[in-house]
């Protein structure tokens, strides 16, 4: 790959609280128009490491660069203002905004007029095919699905080049998240994102991404398409804690 | 601005007004709405720092008397007429509030931690000024008229105060529906999202404390008008919390929830101090906490709330 073709690259990255190393060493590379799934059990980082990327923590070592440029720690709104947009793993209801409200704050990133900033939130909700009869709704009377999609919109009318998704499949049933799988992909093909997809469920990184990075206990330890990281036996062991037979 | 904001504040100015011509013949009743007039707008301006933004500010009499003295204190040494002062003072409480701010937000201080710097503040500026001033009560000059903000009768310094407080409901219903607005009620939502959508949330929290502080220095002015003197008691602890309180009661974040509150405990307590106050002293801010409790356990949302519910009843 050659540098402009990368779009995120973390490198040599450490974190520690405390005692506890939480990124150890990691290194990875995210090309342009790539969705790469990043895995791992609970613990192993994931979170932590979309926390160093948006800057949210400050790295102990290493840099993050992103289209080329260093943005090791910048404050969360500067790195969102170069493109970067994420969505939360635990869902972080809002109470008190409407839908529309929420994702038209998105969208304020790159306007001052809130009359065009909710253009464009009407624009990515159509996208999102969120009904319009949600959008007038409180953020405390909308389901899981919705506020996961809500999510998703408010990221995606911050005008983002790079879309970091935390675990946004979970808690969802099946057949939510193969819609959701969906949407994210109508998405990545219409807005041209490169994305990252944080995920426990495999068969939803599977069905999304062409290549996966295995975190465990803070390290990348497997990396390369989804079925072949999936029989990697160091994977099994960091998984369920065993060795393969 | 929609119809119904625009016929809701002219609703509620007529009504002021009316009552003004009502009582105008009765100099303690004048003097009585006047103060409810200010004390309203206070509390409007703190809607803009605690009810939008979230931030529970317990300084706002700080503000007020920072600002009211150094409006003062220009005309009286300087004879720099109060028309002008004001700007002067309401800049002064600003500047001191971001002075405090940006360190306060940056170390990120919020929640319970920022109300209890912001009371110290109070108290802190309370002993200061008592240092510096001593113990008396500082007269205005004996001047009177419009460019002093201090017109000879109570009527037309009702309407001054009327002004100011119709001024501070536009600037509300303005920021809400602004960019400025649409930030600071995702700050008070959720700090950690609002960054990640690229909301700078030290720099508008500043930016609110900073519209609010600024209301309430320049308007900190016509407090000591309404007095005609001023001390170090102005910085008064219990004032600052009682309209963090009406806004709380009111339903954070509403302007009309908040000006219904402040108007119905402030005329009320007021009330209860003139008729019963030489019989059970302080029974004004029990009936605040009363009204906290009620309002705690019926309608957190506070009279906004049931303004609401009103609303929805109204149009079925």
């Amino acid at each position: 790959m050659s540098a402009p073709d990368v779009v995120l690259r973390v490198e040599n990255v450490t974190k520690r609280f405390g005692g506890v190393v939480a990124l150890n060493d990691v290194t990875l590379s995210v090309g342009r128009g790539e969705i790469v799934g990043l895995i791992g059990p609970n613990g192993s980082g994931k979170t932590t490491l979309f926390n160093c990327i948006t800057g949210v923590y400050k790295p102990d070592k290493g840099r993050v660069f992103f289209m080329g440029r260093d943005i090791t720690g910048l404050q969360p709104h500067e790195v969102a203002k170069l493109g970067i947009a994420r969505t939360w793993q635990k869902v972080r209801p809002f109470r008190n905004l409407t839908v529309l409200e929420a994702v038209t704050t998105g969208a304020l990133l790159r306007t001052d007029s809130v009359e065009e900033a909710r253009k464009t939130a009407v624009e990515v909700l159509e996208l999102i095919g969120l009904p319009r009869e949600e959008w007038g709704r409180l953020g405390s009377e909308i389901t899981l699905m919705e506020h996961k999609l809500v999510d998703l919109a408010r990221a995606l009318a911050t005008g983002p080049k790079l879309l970091l998704l935390d675990e946004i499949a979970a808690g969802l049933r099946p057949h939510e998240q193969e819609r959701l799988a969906e949407v994210i992909k109508k998405v990545w093909s219409d807005r041209g994102l490169t994305i990252v997809v944080v995920e426990h469920v495999m068969r939803f990184v599977m069905s999304l991404s062409k290549r996966v990075v295995v975190l465990h206990e803070g390290r990348v330890i497997a990396e390369g398409p989804p079925e072949e990281v999936a029989s990697n036996p160091r994977v099994i062991e960091a998984y369920l804690g065993i060795k393969p037979v | 601005m929609t119809r119904s904001t625009l016929l809701s504040i002219a609703l509620f100015q007529a009504a002021l007004l009316a009552v003004g011509f009502l009582v105008s013949g009765n100099n303690y009743y004048m003097l009585l709405l006047t103060q409810v007039a200010l004390f309203a707008a206070f509390v409007a301006a703190w809607n803009i720092i605690g009810g939008l933004t979230g931030q529970l500010d317990l300084a706002s009499s700080a503000y007020m008397a920072l600002g009211g003295i150094v409006t003062s204190l220009l005309w009286m040494r300087l004879g720099l007429p109060p028309v002008v002062g004001v700007w002067v003072g309401g800049a002064v409480a600003a500047g001191l509030a971001v002075l405090i701010g940006i360190p306060t937000f940056r170390f990120g201080v919020r929640e319970v931690w920022y109300a209890l710097m912001t009371a110290s503040l109070v108290v802190i500026l309370n002993n200061l000024f008592r240092y510096f001033m001593g113990p008396w009560d500082f007269y205005l000059p004996n001047k009177w008229g419009w460019l002093y903000l201090r017109p000879r009768t109570y009527f037309e310094l009702f309407i001054i105060v009327d002004v100011v407080l119709l001024a501070v409901i536009l600037v509300n219903i303005y920021i809400s529906g602004s960019k400025i607005g649409y930030y600071l009620r995702n700050i008070k939502e959720d700090e950690l999202v609002s960054e990640a959508v690229g909301v700078d949330t030290r720099l508008y929290k500043l930016i609110a404390l900073a519209i609010y502080s600024f209301i309430t220095g320049a308007a900190g002015f016509l407090q000591v008008v309404i007095y005609s003197s001023f001390s170090y008691r102005l910085f008064d602890a219990g004032l600052a919390i009682s309209i963090a309180i009406m806004g709380i009661i009111g339903g954070l974040g509403s302007i009309s929830g908040a000006i219904a509150a402040a108007v119905v405990f402030r005329a009320l307590g007021e009330y209860l101090r003139s008729t019963l106050g030489g019989v059970i002293p302080g029974l004004d801010l029990l009936l605040y906490g009363v009204a906290l409790i009620v309002v705690g356990i019926l309608k957190p949302e506070g009279l906004a709330g049931l303004f609401n519910q009103l609303r929805r009843w109204w149009r079925k």
